[in-house]
């Protein structure tokens, strides 16, 4: 079982094999710890925001800072008209988060290191910016696709570009996620797996790799929670401020 | 009521410590990790999706390879475009 790197991305069905018509929507090992993350996260905030003191206790303490930071964020790159939208951020941004950090307990299962899961991710965030768009500026959102200063002999070549480097937001935004979850947790096993394989003389220097393959793996799910999440205030900042 | 002048105290200088803090590294990027996985990704998805608008369009139109050689020289020009753009946006 431990030997192949690639066996622990395996989703498999945890109980009975339920059917929608011809849909497999059986409850995975996926499901569960997709359902796992946001129960933590609820826990959490649950906890953080049972007692309101002035000088916090630590899981308070952790729950404003993680408000502060994603407002920060926001209001950095977003500005104060997208404070609407503070709460589908913050919610994005602890969901994958926590699937990441979860994903790092051994023997756990990592959501985000399947395309499929990020791609809806990025999907939804996609949709919802284009509708958010057009319902701000009604037509006027199509001027996205045409540059300031452009000759109108070059602008036909130029709106190809545009559009399909718009299209391309959704695909570079979860392929990064997935690419970097699964790549990481790979290169764990890898290193893992040499250990075993080195033995008692010899795999004592794979097995300082991975302890600090291990702390960088840590910095990565945050770093990528965090891109996802700036990212989805850049787009969203180009849906509410019009400029070109 | 002392414990509360001391935090008052305690907050106020961590306060300035931290101004003083983001004063100095204002225009430092959070993590040059992520700036390159950002910009390596841009490039490939625009390429990609190019190519796939190019298969879809041969289809439809039975010209096989015309759509797919000229969206993906497209796609890889929007892939450059978008790559300039996050770049100039870090700069920032």
């Amino acid at each position: 079982m431990a030997a192949n790197p690639m066996h622990q991305f395996n989703v498999y069905r945890i109980g009975p094999e339920i059917k929608l018509g011809t849909l497999d929507i059986s409850f995975t090992n996926a499901s569960l710890f997709m359902a796992l993350s946001s129960l933590t996260i609820i826990i959490l905030f649950f906890l953080g925001i049972k007692k309101k003191t002035i000088i916090p206790n630590k899981i308070q303490l952790l729950t404003e800072l993680s408000y502060t930071f994603v407002s920060k964020m926001i209001s950095d790159t977003a500005g104060s008209k997208a404070k609407p939208y503070f709460g589908l951020i913050f919610s994005l941004f602890m969901f994958v988060l926590f699937c990441n950090m979860l994903g790092m307990i051994p023997y756990s299962f990592t959501v985000t290191s399947h395309i499929i899961v990020t791609f809806v991710l990025a999907a939804f965030i996609f949709i919802g910016v284009t509708i958010i768009g057009f319902l701000k500026h009604g037509l006027g959102y199509l001027k996205l696709f045409v540059p300031s200063g452009v000759p109108s002999l070059l602008l036909p070549l130029i709106i190809v570009i545009e559009v399909i480097s718009y299209l391309s937001r959704p695909v570079s935004l979860s392929v990064r996620l997935f690419a970097n979850m699964m790549a990481g947790h790979t290169m764990l096993k890898v290193f893992g797996g040499f250990v075993i394989s080195l033995g008692l003389i010899g795999g004592w220097l794979p097995l300082s790799f991975s302890v600090a393959l291990t702390g960088l793996e840590i910095l990565v799910a945050f770093l990528q929670a965090y891109v996802f999440a700036i990212l989805t205030c850049i787009y969203l900042n180009d849906a509410l401020n019009l400029h070109h | 009521m002392k414990k509360f002048e001391d935090l008052k105290t305690r907050l106020r200088i961590a306060k300035s410590k931290i101004d003083k803090k983001s004063i100095n590294n204002n225009n430092k990027s959070s993590s040059s990790l992520g700036i390159a996985m950002k910009l390596s990704t841009e490039m490939v998805a625009a390429v990609v999706v190019g190519t796939i608008i190019g298969f879809i369009l041969d289809t439809w139109f039975d010209s096989k390879p015309w759509f797919i050689i000229i969206f993906f020289f497209v796609g890889v020009v929007a892939g450059i475009t978008n790559v300039i753009r996050s770049a100039k946006l870090m700069q920032k």
